[in-house]
């Protein structure tokens, strides 16, 4: 990566309210290409607050977004074709089957006949570890971990640039949500993609993200992840303190030596 | 074409060279180009990919499928200058996907059985509804013989919520109702100057039919369908397995308040009904037959004993229990999805309107023979 980063979501100026809480204030985020980006932070601090402002499902109060040089604004369309989201519960349509819900955004963004959809879409899902029996299923036939692997494929269906994953891992089991991280380290080592992923689960975070952004105090600290545990903030030092993270950090360093 | 490759004919092949973007949204494009190239009498393709600029899985896979198709005819094709690495990605899904057995059954078309599967259906559905009725009956049975079981606060919000709230539109639809009537029998019975019979007809009709038909059918639409979107909807969340797990009875606490609720508001619902219906007599008796309201009210006292109010009223509590049977039935026989949600409440408002009109036939019947 040159100095001169290229920046694929700018956030400036972001004030989020309810009432007389304030969530975010005066927030600034970039997000630089082709990086994954871990989001961190307690319960209440605006984690999916900042994520649905980005995706422009919710109107902040102040502040000015841009995903892919495309100002955001609440209720007009985004970067649709750019962009894929991988929400919390997969969000898949119960309606549909798999297979037709990752067609879904090929037929609705493109005029391609329905054999080249069909195949596109069976490559996604066979992509995202999937076969053709699962393709075949309606969402609440499969597993949470098949769901969100279906979920992801229907997120990448339209080649997008940038990946958003809401909680990936929550929900899932141990190996299945590893193996949910491989999976997403594949594809960022594959595709051209820049992610913004919220998690939990320090595993994921230590595992895959290049840079971590954590809310504290209604703004945001964004560091490498030897950096940002020096930080003094009280929460970080916990968050990063308590053992859980103590020994996913040191077990992602051992992986890297090895 | 040219923008996005160029075909050169050599000693040793076809040379193609690429260029532009190949992605997802020009796919359709290039497939057609890529189709449109012709081999001739070639036997080696060169596919030349230094100038390409963007390029995406999409691109790729149309690429692969075309020197995939060009193999199949013996043609050997190569790629030169390839700085992507979505080829080498491309390869490995299709390899892993190749080394998965094929499924029979998703492309193949499914032989179509649609009566034996509307048999079964019809089956299935019947041993259900007898299972579960059966299942409500020992609830209320239970509930009779410990009524400290009975969820008594449930039941009356039930009764404020499918009675009480309803009484306005069931009063308007039924006094409309009335205006209808007393309209439609005095055109009639102007011919025989007859006018005054306008009162027995309404009150016939109000009171022994149309009165609780209305008010049950309006019920059908404002409760059957809330019982079934709500309990279903409970269903999809979970919460009734929560109940059970937590050692309570569903069926007592969700579905025998809203069925006793229901019960108890029906036939009350049905006096307001009556009322309204007579009233919208009275007024156009009033405003435009000629009809005062002392004759009117003296003429309904001579036509109309305690009999034919309480035949109406005793069809209540059966339309009642059939509309709150089915529509919890059916919201409880939701799982899955969403579409089942709202495909299920349609079925329980139909079923019940369906219910409601049958077992009135049957009552009419049933009354007239024993005279009623």
């Amino acid at each position: 990566m040159t100095a001169e980063h290229e920046h694929v979501i700018t956030i400036r100026g972001l004030v989020n309210r309810f009432g007389k809480q304030v969530v975010h204030d005066q927030l600034d985020l970039d997000v630089r290409r082709d990086e994954i980006l871990g989001v961190v932070g307690g319960s209440g601090t605006g984690k999916s607050v900042l994520l649905r402002s980005i995706l422009g499902l919710h109107g902040p109060n102040e502040g000015i977004i841009e995903v892919l040089g495309q100002r955001i604004r609440h209720h007009e369309p985004g970067p649709h074709k750019q962009w894929g989201v991988l929400f919390q519960g997969g969000a898949l349509l119960s309606g549909l089957t798999v297979q037709e819900n990752v067609e879904l955004p090929i037929a609705l963004h493109s005029n391609l006949p329905i054999e080249t959809r069909r195949e596109l879409a069976v490559l996604k899902i066979f992509m995202v570890g999937l076969d053709l029996t699962a393709a075949a299923k309606y969402p609440n036939e499969l597993s949470g971990g098949m769901r969100k692997r279906a979920s992801l494929a229907r997120a990448l269906a339209l080649e997008p640039r940038v990946l958003f994953l809401d909680e990936p891992t929550a929900g899932l089991d141990p190996i299945s949500a590893t193996e949910f991280d491989e999976l997403v380290r594949y594809l960022h080592a594959n595709l051209d993609l820049t992610i913004v992923m919220i998690t939990h689960d320090v595993d994921s975070l230590f595992g895959i993200c290049n840079r971590v952004a954590v809310l504290v105090n209604k703004g945001i600290i964004v560091d490498t992840l030897d950096e940002i545990v020096k930080h003094p903030d009280p929460w970080i030092q916990k968050y990063f303190g308590d053992p859980r993270a103590v020994r996913a950090r040191r077990a992602a360093k051992a992986k890297v030596i090895t | 074409m040219e923008n996005y490759l160029t075909v050169e004919e050599t000693a040793d092949g076809l040379d193609v060279s690429l260029k532009g973007d190949w992605i997802f949204s020009n796919v359709a494009f290039l497939q057609e180009m890529l189709d449109s190239i012709d081999p001739g009498d070639s036997t080696a393709i060169r596919f030349s990919c230094g100038g390409l600029g963007a390029f995406d899985l999409a691109g790729a896979w149309a690429l692969y499928e075309k020197s995939m198709d060009f193999e199949e005819l013996d043609l050997k094709t190569e790629f030169e200058g390839f700085k992507a690495r979505h080829f080498k990605f491309l390869q490995h899904i299709i390899d892993i996907a190749a080394q998965k057995e094929y499924v029979p059954g998703y492309f193949d078309p499914k032989p179509n059985h649609v009566i034996s599967q509307g048999i079964r259906k019809l089956g299935a559905n019947t041993i259900e509804a007898i299972d579960s009725v059966g299942y409500i009956a020992r609830s209320v049975l239970d509930g009779i013989k410990r009524p400290s079981r009975l969820v008594i606060g449930e039941t009356i919000r039930q009764v404020f919520a499918t009675g009480a709230a309803a009484i306005p539109i069931v009063m308007t639809v039924c006094f409309l109702m009335g205006i209808v009537l007393a309209y439609q029998s005095a055109r009639q019975l102007e011919q025989f100057g007859a006018n005054i019979f306008m009162v027995d007809l309404v009150a016939n009709a109000i009171f022994r039919e149309l009165g609780v038909l209305l008010a049950a059918i309006m019920v059908a639409g404002r409760s059957g369908s809330a019982f079934a979107a709500a309990l279903g909807t409970m269903k999809l969340s979970e919460e009734i397995d929560a109940l059970r797990v937590l050692g309570l009875n569903p069926n007592q606490i969700l579905i025998i308040p809203r069925i006793l609720g229901l019960m108890i508001a029906l036939p009350l619902l049905t006096v307001f009904a009556d009322i309204a219906g007579l009233l919208g007599g009275a007024f156009i008796g009033a405003t435009v037959l000629d009809i005062n309201w002392f004759s009117f009210t003296e003429r309904l006292a001579g036509t109309i004993d305690v009999n034919d109010v309480l035949v109406g009223i005793s069809k209540a509590p059966v339309f009642a229990f059939l509309i709150a049977v089915t529509g919890t039935l059916r919201g409880m026989q939701v799982s899955g999805s969403a579409d089942e949600l709202g495909r299920l409440t349609t079925v329980a408002v139909v079923q019940s309107i369906f219910l409601i009109i049958v077992s009135d036939a049957i009552f009419t019947v049933v009354y007239s023979r024993i005279g009623f």
